[in-house]
C-alpha cells in the first residue's frame, strides 16, 4: 500500500467532522472519495495535506508512519493537493507560477530554465501548456492543468484533487479525465474528490463513500452504479423528480434582437430573440465564454443593450436597472454567488434578505423579526449548515451559500426566474431539492430562463433548449429530441439550424 | 460571556492603537526632554482636569464628532469623501452669511443658518458625487481637490466682499453675529454649547439608521459589495448622491455650529488650522466607521488636542506632543486596514472549499 489513513477522526468542539476514517490508495491508482457537503471530504484531506492535524489515528506512506504538521512536509512526502479554488498568480505567467517555492536559479530567478523545465515537464506527462502565458489570460481548464503541473513540479506522487471539475467545461472535464489516465500509467496515484457521481464512476478505480463522517462503503467502480452510490451518500433512496409535460400560456420574458457589443470587433450578443412563457423552463446550453453570462446581465438590468428590445410581462423593460426588473416580476439566481449573489463581509441573515428588504419594513425600518423568521425557515427548509443568523456570510461553504442564495429568491415568488447555475457546488441532496423546486415553480405557472453549464442539469429540468455560441443563438431544441450529442455538436459551432 | 465578547472586540483595536500611541509619544518626551509621567498628568489636566478644560474638550469634539458621522456615512456605503474640510468651510460661511443678513425673529435665523449649513456642505459634496456618477472622476480625487476650492473661496469672501471692516483691518473674517441668534452655551461661562447635543443626537439617529433603516441597509450593503447590492434592486447612483449628500451636509453642519455655537463669526483659516476635518476622518478611521465608536474616538482625539496644549502651557515639552501621538494612531489604522486586506485575500481563497 502507498498510502494507509487509519481509523482518522477528528472533532472541532462537539462537532465530529471524521469518526474512525480508514482509507488506503495504491500506487497508480485513482480512488475517489464522494460524500454530500460537510460529510467530511475536506476535512480527511486537509488532515492528509498537514492543514490540520487529526485527533486520532495515524498515516502511513509505504508503511511507515508519518506525521505533517504543515503542508510543507506534506509535500516534501510526495502529497500534493489542487485546490477546488486555483492558487494562481493570474499576473504572472504559467512557468512562474509552476516553479514557484522552488525557483531555478541560485541568486537570479533562472526564467529561461524554469521555461525550459516546465517544457521538459509538460512533454514528459503529456500535459499542454503554453509557458510563456499569462495565467489570469487562460481557461479555467488551462489553468487547472498548470496547478497539476505545479504539484508535479513539487515531486508529488500522490495527487489530491479537490472538486476538480466543478469550473470545467464539459470538453475540459473530458481532457482532465484523459490526463489523470494518462498520469496513473506514469505510476502517479490520485484521490479524487467529487460529488458528481458520473465523473467518479468514469475516473476512478475505487471509491469510498462518506457520510457524516463515517465510511458508509468502499467498492470497486466496476462494482457499482450512480444509484447505489447516492444512497451510500444520502443514506436513502432518492426519488426521481417526476416531471409533467409543460403547457405553456402567455409569453412573460420577451427579447427581440438584442445586442451587445463588446470593446472590440466581435459582439458578445448578436441578435438575441427568444421568449419565455408562463409555466415553462427554457434552458440556455454552451461552453461558458459564448455570451451567457452577457445575456444574463442585459435581462436582470445588470447590463444596457445596444440594439433590441427586452420586455416583461408585456412592459418594455429596455435599458432599465435591475430595480426596475425586480418590482416588474423578476429574480435570479445569479452565475456567481460571490460576485453577485453576496456579500462576505454581511451577516446570514443581510446577504439573506437581499431584494426582500422594501417589502419587510415599516415606516422604513426593517421588521427584523420578520426577517430572521424567514432566513430560519429558508435554513430548515434547504437544510443549509449556516452556524447562526449572524454569523458571516464568507464562512458559508459554497454549497450552503448557493442554497441561501437559491431559497432567497425562489421566495420572491415572481412570475419569471433567472436560474443561473441553480446547483453550482451543492450535493446531491440539495441539488434535487433545488430541481424540485424549480419545477414546481414551472408547474404553478412561472416562467424560468435556467442556464447550466451541467447538460444533464439542462436536459433535465428544460422544456426547451437554446444553444448559444458565440453570442448567438446556435439553434433550439425541444427536450424530446435533444440529446448531449446533438447539444454539444451545436454549443461546439457545429452546424446552425435556422 | 458571549455577548461581553462581542461588545468588547471591536474596541480591542483602537484601545491597543492608543496605548501603542502613548508609548511612542513616552519615547518623544524623552527625546524633548520631558518627564514621562509629569507630561501624561499636564495632558490629562488639561483635558479632563477641571470641569472647565473637561467642557472646552467637549467643545472641541463637537464639530469632529458631527464631521466624523458624515465620514461614517460615506465610509459604510463604500464611499471615500474626504472633502469634509472643504464642506465644513462652506457650511460656516453659509450660517455665517444667513445669520449676519436674512431678517427675522432670532431662532428662526438661527435654525436658518443651520440649515443653510447642511445644504452647502451637502451640495459642495453630492456635486462631487455627481461627477464620479456623470463624468468617472474618482471619488477621492474631487472631494480632496474641491477642498483647495472651498478654503481659498471662503477665504476671498471674507477677505474681499464679506470683510468686517469695523474692526482691525488686518483679519479676513465676515463681522460678528449678533448674539441673539448664536447657540446657546450649556454651562454658564464655558465653551461647550448646543451643538453637542446637535451631536448626540445626530450619533443616535445615524447609529439607528445604519443598523435598522431599509436604507441603512442597503448602503451598507453598497458599500460591502456593490455588484450585490445592485443586482438585488439598490439604486446606487441615487443612494449614492443621498449618501454623499448626507456626508457632506453633516461636514457643513459642524461648520455652522461652530460658528453659531463658538467663533460667532466666520474667520478665514480657522477650520483649517484646527483641524477638525481631518480629525473628525481619522475618528471614523479608527473606530471601523461604527458611529458610536467614532463619537468616543472623536472625543478622545479632542481630548489629545486640548490636551496637547496644558502641556505646552505647563511643561517645556512643546504642543505636538499630541501630534506625534495622532501620527502613530494614524499609523496603527493603516496596519489595521492592511489586516483586513489581507484577511479578505485569504477569505476568498477559502470560500467554497468546505465540503
Amino acid at each position: 500500500m502507498l498510502l494507509e489513513m487509519e481509523r482518522i477522526s477528528k472533532s472541532y468542539g462537539d462537532v465530529n467532522a471524521n469518526r474512525g476514517i480508514n482509507y488506503n490508495l495504491k500506487a497508480g491508482e485513482v480512488h475517489a472519495i464522494v460524500g454530500e457537503n460537510g460529510a467530511g471530504k475536506t476535512t480527511l484531506m486537509r488532515i492528509l495535506y498537514g492543514m490540520e492535524q487529526p485527533s486520532s489515528g495515524s498515516i502511513k506512506l509505504n508503511g511507515k508512519e508519518v506525521f505533517f504538521n504543515d503542508p510543507k512536509e506534506a509535500i516534501r512526502h510526495g502529497i500534493g493537493m489542487v485546490h477546488q479554488h486555483f492558487m494562481l498568480f493570474p499576473n504572472f505567467t504559467v512557468a512562474e507560477n509552476i516553479v514557484i517555492g522552488k525557483e531555478p536559479g541560485v541568486i537570479k530567478f533562472d526564467r529561461k530554465a524554469a521555461v525550459a523545465q516546465v517544457e521538459a515537464l509538460s512533454k514528459n506527462y503529456g500535459i499542454k501548456v503554453d509557458p510563456l502565458a499569462k495565467v489570469g489570460d487562460c481557461p479555467l481548464g488551462v489553468q487547472q492543468r498548470v496547478e497539476i503541473l505545479k504539484v508535479l513540479y513539487q515531486g508529488a506522487e500522490i495527487i489530491i484533487l479537490d472538486e476538480p471539475t466543478g469550473v470545467l467545461t464539459p470538453l475540459e472535464v473530458k481532457e482532465l479525465l484523459e490526463a489523470i489516465k494518462a498520469l496513473t500509467l506514469k505510476g502517479k496515484s490520485f484521490i479524487l474528490i467529487s460529488h458528481k457521481l458520473n465523473e467518479v464512476m468514469s475516473a476512478a478505480d475505487r471509491i469510498t463513500v462518506l457520510r457524516d463522517g463515517e465510511v458508509t462503503g468502499v467498492v470497486e467502480a466496476s462494482d457499482t452504479d450512480v444509484e447505489q452510490l447516492s444512497n451510500l451518500m444520502v443514506g436513502r433512496a432518492l426519488a426521481p423528480s417526476i416531471k409533467q409535460p409543460s403547457m405553456p400560456k402567455h409569453p412573460v420574458l420577451e427579447l427581440n434582437n438584442v445586442s451587445l457589443s463588446g470593446g472590440g470587433s466581435k459582439k458578445l450578443l448578436d441578435s438575441i430573440s427568444l421568449q419565455v412563457r408562463a409555466g415553462e423552463i427554457v434552458g440556455i446550453a454552451g461552453i461558458s465564454g459564448n455570451g451567457q453570462s452577457e445575456l444574463i446581465q442585459v435581462i436582470a438590468g445588470l447590463l444596457s443593450p445596444d440594439h433590441g428590445k427586452i420586455s416583461l410581462l408585456g412592459a418594455n423593460m429596455t435599458g432599465r436597472n435591475a430595480r426596475d426588473l425586480r418590482d416588474a416580476g423578476l429574480a435570479h439566481i445569479p452565475e456567481d454567488r460571490y460576485i453577485w449573489g453576496a456579500n462576505k463581509s454581511a451577516t446570514v441573515a443581510e446577504t439573506g434578505v437581499m431584494g426582500h428588504q422594501r417589502r419587510l419594513q415599516r415606516f422604513g425600518i426593517l421588521k427584523r423579526k420578520v426577517i430572521r423568521g424567514l432566513v430560519s425557515d429558508w435554513i430548515k427548509q434547504y437544510s443549509i449548515k449556516a452556524g447562526s443568523l449572524d454569523n458571516q456570510t464568507q464562512n458559508l461553504s459554497g454549497g450552503n451559500l448557493q442554497k441561501l442564495i437559491v431559497a432567497r429568491e425562489l421566495a420572491q415568488n415572481t412570475p419569471f426566474l433567472i436560474a443561473a447555475e441553480p446547483t453550482r457546488g451543492v450535493d446531491i441532496g440539495a441539488m434535487e431539492t433545488i430541481h424540485d423546486q424549480l419545477l414546481r415553480k414551472r408547474d404553478g405557472g412561472g416562467a424560468i430562463l435556467l442556464i447550466s453549464s451541467e447538460l444533464s442539469e439542462v436536459l433535465k429540468l428544460s422544456d426547451r433548449i437554446i444553444v448559444m455560441y458565440e453570442g448567438a443563438i446556435a439553434g433550439e431544441l425541444q427536450v424530446g429530441e435533444a440529446t448531449e450529442e446533438k447539444l454539444s455538436l451545436l454549443m461546439a459551432g457545429g452546424k446552425r439550424n435556422e | 460571556m458571549n455577548k461581553f465578547n462581542k461588545l468588547l472586540h471591536p474596541l480591542i483595536g483602537p484601545l491597543a492603537a492608543i496605548i501603542l500611541g502613548l508609548l511612542a509619544g513616552s519615547i518623544a518626551i524623552v527625546v524633548a526632554g520631558g518627564s514621562i509621567t509629569e507630561t501624561y498628568s499636564e495632558m490629562w489636566k488639561g483635558a479632563f482636569g477641571s470641569f472647565y478644560f473637561f467642557t472646552s474638550t467637549l467643545s472641541r469634539a463637537t464639530p469632529v464628532i458631527l464631521i466624523g458621522m458624515g465620514a461614517v456615512v460615506a465610509f459604510r456605503s463604500g464611499f471615500f469623501n474626504l472633502g469634509a474640510e472643504g464642506q465644513m468651510v462652506l457650511g460656516g460661511l453659509s450660517a455665517a452669511l444667513v445669520g449676519l443678513y436674512m431678517p427675522g425673529p432670532a431662532w428662526l435665523v438661527c435654525v436658518a443658518a443651520l440649515l443653510a449649513g447642511i445644504a452647502a456642505g451637502g451640495l459642495w459634496s453630492a456635486m462631487a458625487g455627481y461627477f464620479d456618477v456623470r463624468f468617472r472622476v474618482n471619488l477621492l480625487i474631487t472631494t480632496l481637490l474641491l477642498n483647495y476650492i472651498a478654503t481659498l473661496f471662503a477665504g476671498y469672501m471674507v477677505a474681499y466682499p464679506f470683510k468686517d471692516r469695523t474692526g482691525s483691518a488686518a483679519m479676513a473674517q465676515s463681522a460678528m453675529l449678533d448674539n441673539a441668534i448664536w447657540l446657546p452655551k450649556l454651562f454658564k461661562g464655558m465653551a461647550v454649547h448646543a451643538g453637542l447635543i446637535i451631536a448626540v443626537i445626530v450619533v443616535i439617529v445615524l447609529f439607528i439608521y445604519l443598523s435598522k433603516s431599509v436604507s441603512g441597509y442597503e448602503a451598507r450593503m453598497l458599500g460591502g459589495n456593490p455588484l450585490f447590492a445592485v443586482y438585488g434592486g439598490v439604486r446606487r447612483t441615487s443612494l449614492m448622491i443621498a449618501t454623499m449628500f448626507a456626508s457632506g451636509g453633516l461636514a457643513g453642519l459642524a461648520g455652522a455650529t461652530e460658528i453659531l455655537g463658538s467663533q460667532y463669526r466666520y474667520i478665514d483659516n480657522a477650520f483649517s488650522s484646527a483641524d477638525y476635518a481631518w480629525t473628525g476622518i481619522m475618528a471614523a478611521l479608527l473606530a471601523n466607521a461604527n458611529p458610536i465608536g467614532t463619537a468616543i474616538a472623536a472625543f478622545f482625539l479632542a481630548a489629545l488636542q486640548t490636551g496637547g496644549m496644558g502641556v505646552e502651557l505647563n511643561t517645556d515639552v512643546p504642543l505636538e506632543i499630541g501630534s506625534v501621538i495622532q501620527s502613530v494612531l494614524i499609523l496603527f489604522i493603516t496596519v489595521k486596514f492592511t489586516r483586513i486586506y489581507w484577511k479578505r485575500r485569504k477569505g476568498r481563497k477559502q470560500d467554497g472549499s468546505a465540503v
